[in-house]
């Protein structure tokens, strides 16, 4: 029987050696769970350590102590196999301009040693869902940035992962093309029951998408809930209350340790 | 049956490389055009040395000193004969002056008679005359060399059992750079090449933020190095290729440029100025060893550079200086004739054993213990260059 947390830290910190002497805490003993098929939101301001978490979570950075896993693998014993189940769409995330955008989805795909009749399969269905299937065949190097997020979210999603990291997945995008990016989001959600990590500063997003959120800041996990758990907890009107008291110490007055 | 997903992975990034420089105008002419330039140039630097030396007339200096019959009849002969020996004109100089010629290095060629030219023939059977000439000058030296062969026929004809020494004297040695240039230009263009492949294979997918997601695919990251470490030997095959027919070009231009000359002398420039097509494979296997380098070294510098610029510009500057070194230095004389610390430096630069290696081929003076030291600390030093590289990739700081 699989289990029902697919993500979870115990006092996971991560130190950045700034120079000789400086260091730097990019996160300070999180502890977190998340459960199969949620859709988690990682809030924060810049800096909070949200990237530096995703990037603990898929092999990309070593922490400095504590331990994670991921499907029940640790990530620095077992990162292969989990590899294998994740897609991450990082926050500044570039296409292969002189591949069209069939090619980009491919060639990430191949990476993961899937058939390329399977990819090409994927790919039809992909580039519909982000409506990109009429400029398939045209180098990316041509695209509106818009078009080259699309192109990635598909991208993350051809390789069919257990779980996805998405690190500001609608940053850079239009109105309509967010759109269309979130509604992939929530297909994923909804119908596949994918788990989805993201990081946004769109609280709105948030709010509309996440099952539940982590507000990060100063490295720290300073709260975890459901949306509507948090605006009671901390007797706010809505996220942005919680996050913005949060943040600042300013309006909030739930008991938080900081 | 099934090909192990390890060698797909590979196949699909192979694939990607190539299919991205070969739509890449820029970086495949460069490929291309960059070889075949060194050989077309090279072709026609000496096609105008050719030209220089068999068809150009140069202005000789002359002194006969003796007054007997021997140093009269030599003159006779090369005066009546100045239209094939290609000297015009020919100046009658004091001996006075033409050591002042010389030493004002205002003289190309300047030939000397001695007074006592008969009588050393007469009593000795061997006489001396004196050549000066600036061997940077390759009309002067092809106008010097008919001179020494047609006064040693002159004074054969005349006393069969006599013989006649000619002494060169250089008057610019530091001008005696000649075919240097063509290796040269050759390890240049090789060193070059890989540049642009390498800064955009490694710092470029850094800084077009391709890299990151490249890092989470399941394939270890030596993989990863080794699969574009592949490409870019699969693209370095295509510029050899094309070193290959610059060659044959060059071969074809200069056998073109000498066709209409007396067989003799068309043979003789054949023989001198063409590179003999067995040594291709040789001089391909070096290039390959150069560039392999070159890409070991890009590598480290890709990896340190914070975008595909600077580590074109680092990479362009950590090359063209040692290169420019030994070259310089080889132009001056041989490369191993500096000793102490300094020679030992110029061996250290692996390019300084490319040069040998391809000097040493290409003259034919090669031993094989020689070649082979050349080649493997090419190798090692590519070795050494490469593991640094897998090391920094490996660095959490790469994705930075």
């Amino acid at each position: 029987m699989q289990s029902d947390i697919v993500i979870s830290t115990e006092g996971l910190t991560k130190i950045f050696e700034r120079g000789k002497k400086r260091e730097v805490v990019a996160l300070d003993s999180v502890d977190l769970e998340i459960r199969r098929g949620e859709v988690f939101g990682l809030l924060g301001p810049n800096g909070a350590g949200k990237t530096t978490l995703i990037r603990i979570l898929v092999g990309l950075l070593t922490p400095t102590e504590g331990s994670a896993k991921v499907l029940g693998r640790d990530v620095v014993e077992e990162i292969d196999e989990i590899r294998e189940k994740v897609a991450l769409l990082p926050q500044e995330a570039g296409v292969y301009d002189r591949l069209t955008a069939r090619e980009n989805l491919v060639y990430y795909g191949g990476l993961y040693g899937i058939s390329e009749e399977a990819l090409n399969k994927r790919a039809d269905d992909l580039l519909d869902l982000v409506g990109l299937r009429d400029r398939e065949d045209y180098q990316v190097k041509g695209f509106s940035g818009g078009m080259k997020r699309k192109v990635l979210v598909a991208r993350a999603l051809i390789i069919e992962p257990e779980i996805v990291f998405m690190d500001e997945p609608t940053t850079g995008v239009d109105t309509l093309g967010a759109r269309v990016v979130r509604n992939v989001l929530r297909r994923l959600s909804s119908e596949e029951k994918r788990t989805i990590i993201l990081t946004t500063h769109d609280l709105n997003e948030v709010s509309e998408l996440c099952d539940r959120v982590g507000i990060l800041n100063e490295g720290k996990l300073v709260a975890v809930g459901k949306p509507s758990e948090l605006e009671e907890k901390f007797k706010a009107a809505n996220l942005e209350e919680v996050f913005t008291g949060l943040v600042t110490g300013e309006g909030v007055y739930g008991g938080v340790d900081r | 049956m099934k090909i192990p997903a390890l060698n797909v992975k590979t196949v699909w990034m192979l694939k990607k490389e190539i299919k991205e420089v070969l739509r890449s105008r820029w970086l495949i002419l460069g490929f291309i055009i960059s070889p075949m330039f060194a050989w077309f140039f090279q072709g026609a630097f000496l096609s105008f040395i050719v030209a220089q030396t068999s068809e150009e007339p140069e202005m000789v200096y002359i002194t006969i000193e003796d007054d007997g019959v021997w140093g009269r009849t030599l003159y006779e002969q090369i005066y009546a004969n100045r239209a094939i020996l290609l000297i015009d004109p020919l100046v009658n100089v004091t001996r006075a002056e033409g050591e002042a010629l010389v030493a004002e290095k205002t003289v190309s060629v300047w030939v000397w008679v001695p007074e006592n030219f008969t009588v050393e023939l007469n009593t000795t059977t061997t006489s001396t005359m004196v050549i000066w000439v600036n061997s940077g000058n390759f009309r002067a030296q092809a106008a010097a060399a008919r001179l020494d062969r047609f006064s040693r026929d002159v004074i054969d004809s005349f006393i069969v059992i006599r013989d006649l020494n000619v002494n060169w004297y250089t008057i610019s040695p530091e001008a005696n750079y000649g075919h240097s240039l063509a290796i040269f230009l050759v390890m240049l263009t090789s060193v070059l090449a890989p540049a642009p492949y390498v800064g955009r294979s490694f710092a470029g997918e850094r800084e077009k933020h391709t890299l990151e997601a490249l890092l989470v695919v399941p394939m270890s990251r030596l993989k990863i190095l080794g699969s574009k470490l592949a490409a870019g030997l699969i693209l370095l095959l295509i510029y050899s290729l094309f070193t290959a027919v610059g060659i044959l070009t060059y071969n074809l231009s200069i056998i073109l440029r000498v066709a209409n000359y007396p067989p003799d002398i068309r043979d003789l420039n054949i023989n001198i100025y063409t590179v003999n097509v067995q040594t291709i494979p040789l001089i391909i296997f070096c290039q390959l060893l150069v560039l392999l380098c070159a890409i070991g070294i890009g590598i480290v510098i890709s990896c340190l550079a914070k975008d595909q610029a600077t580590a074109e510009s680092v990479n362009n500057m950590v090359m063209l200086v040692p290169t420019f070194v030994i070259g310089i230095l080889g132009f001056t004389g041989s490369i191993l004739q500096y000793s102490g610390a300094f020679g030992f430096f110029i061996l250290a630069i692996p390019f300084t054993h490319a040069i040998l290696f391809l000097n040493a081929v290409l003259s034919g003076v090669g031993t094989p213990i020689g070649l082979l030291g050349n080649v493997a600390y090419l190798i090692g030093f590519t070795v050494v260059f490469l593991i640094i590289g897998a090391k920094l990739f490996e660095r959490e700081a790469i994705i930075n």
